[in-house]
């Protein structure tokens, strides 16, 4: 017993001493909170190396994970949540307004960037990486001419009954039945959003679609199913395994989404705060993290790169998601809304 | 022939139980050596994930953290919990009975409401969190298991045991390392290796109790998952390669400790 005890203690020490070498000197820290696999890991060491800083980088899987440590009163300088919740944290006054002259690479934005909703002159927030969902489809099963007739409403077509993967996640859910119906994705209209809860437990029962969320991907892949709904991202990923997939966002409009980077309020370092999100607009920087990534970048000039002839994702539509179409729209933060929607999906789940 | 055909359906049944166990992690293991990013189509052997497993500052930091605390943890807890339940032992059956049930309280909770709640207790209290906190949390989620595990134990012992130690000149203490805490080796190691794992798998408590410099193995992999990633399944193989072994030599070490005891009675 002792011996056991004796070894465990040598073992800490030695993991102690490893821990605490390279501590010699007060360095300034930066505490980034961002998605899981959301970066080339070597952009953090490279900005390290740039402004001798230490950067303490940790992950999060969901705005609402994320939103809840905040609150909790954990304590980052940079945030990286979704549109709809850029929305509400600046309702909540939880971050604050950004110093654009600072932010000197602001001009590098992608088009589709310049001006989101949820905060049209990046008073609060930078984009960081942004999507779209559409529809992937196996081209040796379904024509394009078939999509662009029927848009969201192949997703009924009975000729495809079995052959499709709906997408199980919050909102996403409802997304093409409003927009097959013709509706905002905002919308609060009970009527509209019964209409779509119909339409969806119709396809339930005529379709027998398969309900999933990230297995799609290999699913798709492998040609199991002639139609998904999928990110745009998980998309590029698909396409560029296999290239008999394609990607298409129906006319009736779908939901265009992006992650932008904000500081805190209680930001403790503001000066490099400013320069993370600077340093994230660079060109190079950007390209790393798109490639790494492979979801489409904030850079303009970074989709112009990789979606060119030679670029690592040309020919995949995918990477560059439709912009400036009027019936694209992005969620709002709206609780109401998304507890009504996810009360009546558990409808849909466990109907017959 | 009856005999016989029980004997092979009872036997196929022990392997499909196999099959189902350990399937998943065989599958998990194999398509970390795949070539290609894909987690359905093995289309090559490579070592590639390894190479970016070892390469990514987040993981070894992730390795690091998960280590050290769930060693402290284990060690910590294992120690209450073993004086806690041998106090018990020796308790008067009411404040026994509620202890205990007090001590169930903590496992049956889902994870979600004891981290809600550390968060909150951790935040209200003006505690910044990091290290310490997310060690507390582990210690105190630790320790109702190294209880469970050694109460039945302590139970079967004979009180008269520990008496007749003090009657014939040890101390207390010596009565408890040298009498009573020997007798339950089995029960409290089994107690630390529950702690250890439930340490170092957990999620829930650690994302809301860790603050921002720490992170854990279960964080990473969690938040790494919507984005298709080899590497999670290297990290998974090297973790179930470490606590194989470790389960391997916790069982075999004392098999051969005993053979080798008994080669020298002969």
């Amino acid at each position: 017993m002792r011996k056991i005890l004796v070894a465990l203690l040598a073992v800490l020490m030695v993991l102690g001493f490893t821990g605490c070498s390279g501590n010699n000197e007060p360095k300034q820290e930066l505490y980034v909170f961002n998605w899981g696999e959301y970066i080339d890991e070597n952009n953090i060491t490279l900005f390290e190396k740039r402004y001798n800083c230490k950067v303490y980088y940790k992950t999060f899987d969901s705005n609402e994970e994320m939103y809840t440590a905040i609150v909790g009163g954990d304590k980052y300088d940079i945030i990286v949540p979704s549109d709809y919740m850029v929305e509400r944290l600046i309702k909540e006054e939880m971050i604050q307004k950004l110093d654009l002259s600072q932010i000197t690479n602001i001009g590098n934005l992608a088009a589709g960037l310049k001006s989101p909703d949820y905060d049209p002159s990046h008073e609060y927030s930078v984009p960081y990486f942004q999507g779209s969902i559409g529809i992937v489809y196996d081209t040796t099963k379904v024509t394009l001419e078939e999509l662009e007739e029927q848009g969201w409403n192949i997703l009924v077509n009975p000729k495809y009954a079995g052959e499709i993967y709906m997408y199980n996640a919050d909102r996403d859910n409802f997304l093409p039945a409003l927009k097959a119906l013709g509706y905002s994705v905002n919308t609060t209209s009970d009527e509209e959003i019964q209409a779509a809860y119909q339409w969806l437990i119709n396809q339930k029962k005529t379709m027998n679609p398969a309900y999933v969320t990230d297995e799609v991907n290999d699913n798709m892949i492998d040609g199991l199913k002639a139609l998904a709904v999928a990110y745009s991202g998980a998309a590029t990923y698909i396409m560029s395994e296999n290239e008999n997939m394609g990607y298409y966002e129906p006319k009736q409009g779908t939901n265009i989404w992006s992650d932008a980077m904000c500081i805190t309020k209680n930001c403790q370092n503001l000066d490099l705060a400013h320069k993370w999100i600077n340093f994230c607009l660079e060109p190079e920087v950007a390209e790393a993290n798109s490639l790494w990534v492979g979801y489409t970048s904030d850079v303009q000039s970074v989709i112009d790169k990789l979606s060119s002839e030679g670029g690592e994702f040309y020919g995949i539509n995918a990477y560059t998601p439709r912009i400036g179409y009027a019936l694209d729209e992005e969620y709002h933060d709206d609780l109401t809304l998304k507890t009504k929607l996810a009360e009546l999906w558990n409808q849909v789940m466990f109907a017959e | 022939m009856m005999r016989r055909l029980r004997k092979l359906l009872s036997g196929s049944y022990v392997w499909l139980v196999m099959a189902f166990f350990y399937l998943p992690i065989f599958y998990v293991m194999l398509f970390s050596f795949n070539k290609s990013k894909s987690l359905t189509n093995f289309t090559g052997f490579s070592l590639q994930w390894y190479q970016k497993m070892f390469e990514s500052r987040s993981i070894r930091e992730a390795i690091y953290y998960t280590v050290i605390i769930a060693v402290i943890a284990t060690v910590v807890s294992t120690i209450i919990g073993t004086l806690t339940a041998i106090g018990l032992s020796k308790s008067g059956k009411i404040l026994r009975t509620i202890v205990l049930q007090i001590n169930d309280i903590p496992m049956m909770n889902p994870d979600i409401v004891t981290a809600i709640g550390f968060m909150l207790l951790f935040t209200s209290l003006n505690v910044e969190k990091g290290f310490g906190t997310i060690l507390l949390a582990h210690i105190s989620f630790c320790i109702p298991y190294v209880i469970l595990s050694i109460m039945p134990r302590l139970r079967q012992l004979d009180d008269n045991l520990a008496e007749a130690a003090l009657d014939l000149g040890a101390t207390p203490f010596q009565a408890l390392t040298k009498v009573i805490i020997p007798q339950l080796k089995g029960s409290i190691i089994s107690g630390a290796l529950i702690a250890f794992t439930m340490s170092f798998d957990d999620f829930v408590i650690s994302f809301f109790t860790s603050g921002p410099k720490i992170s854990n193995i279960a964080i990473y992999v969690y938040s790494s998952i919507k984005r298709i990633n080899p590497t999670i399944n290297a990290l998974s193989t090297i973790i179930v390669v470490i606590v194989t072994t470790v389960l391997i030599i916790v069982n075999v070490v004392p098999m051969i400790r005993e053979r080798r005891k008994r080669g020298i009675q002969k």
